[in-house]
């Protein structure tokens, strides 16, 4: 198969690591939120990825409908109780003196973040790989 | 070397271009209407990475690495290209010194 399909592969893993980068992006900012608009503390949002073939065509063998890339398919939100904390002088703090704080960890986040970062490196490898291959091709018969 | 062996590198031109999924027989295309079809892609290749750049620059495109994909193929292709335009016209010279 064509060495651009690599590339393409590649390219839509390096996208799918940029959107999981900028939600964990954005729980890391919103980790001591306790007002959204549509109320309540900010959940805690994470990415599903999905498994998209690269080839489409019918006439493609099957060898080449099993080369997938991978998209974003849905950002999903915690659903797990917010964390209770007992602070009677915050104003978003509710009758009895509980504020729910959101459910984020920041050990965690980090974490994912510096995976995400990894298999955004790894699939830029992956696809300098494909093109070192492309080049050492042409010196045949040079 | 002979003129055969220059059709047998129209058909190697051919299967390595991108974008030239040539199952067309040989005869179909003299050997400059096949060049310049595949150097009429190439140059696609390098307006689509030319567009790529600007629109980075321009903000339009916040992905980077899209624009580096598409200046990765343009690269790619076009040192195709040169591969191929040195083995033509060594073919070219062989055939030239051929005396008469």
């Amino acid at each position: 198969m064509d060495i651009f399909a690599t590339f393409k592969i590649s390219s839509s893993g390096m996208a799918a690591q940029r959107t999981r980068i900028n939600v964990i992006a954005s729980n890391l900012a919103n980790i001591n939120t306790t007002r959204t608009p549509e109320g309540g503390p900010y959940r805690k949002k994470g990415v599903v990825f999905e498994a998209v073939p690269v080839f489409q065509k019918k006439l493609d063998s099957e060898i080449k409908r099993n080369m997938k890339g991978v998209k974003v398919v849905e950002i999903v939100e915690d659903q797990t109780q917010p964390k209770m904390i007992y602070d009677p002088s915050h104003p978003d703090a509710d009758e009895k003196g509980y504020l729910a704080m959101p459910n984020i960890n920041l050990m965690e986040e980090m974490v994912n973040m510096l995976t995400a970062t990894r298999s955004y490196e790894a699939n830029i490898a992956a696809m300098n790989t494909a093109k070192g291959m492309a080049v050492k091709a042409l010196e045949i018969g040079r | 070397m002979n003129i055969n062996d220059i059709t047998q590198m129209q058909t190697f031109s051919s299967g390595i271009n991108k974008g030239i999924e040539q199952k067309a027989p040989m005869d179909e295309g003299s050997f400059g209407n096949i060049l310049k079809d595949s150097i009429q892609k190439i140059d696609g290749l390098q307006k689509e990475a030319d567009k790529a750049i600007i629109d980075l620059s321009s903000g339009k495109s916040k992905n980077i690495h899209e624009t580096m994909v598409a200046i990765g193929k343009a690269d790619l292709s076009f040192r195709m290209m040169m591969q191929l335009r040195n083995k033509i016209t060594d073919a070219y010279q062989e055939v030239m010194r051929m005396a008469v």
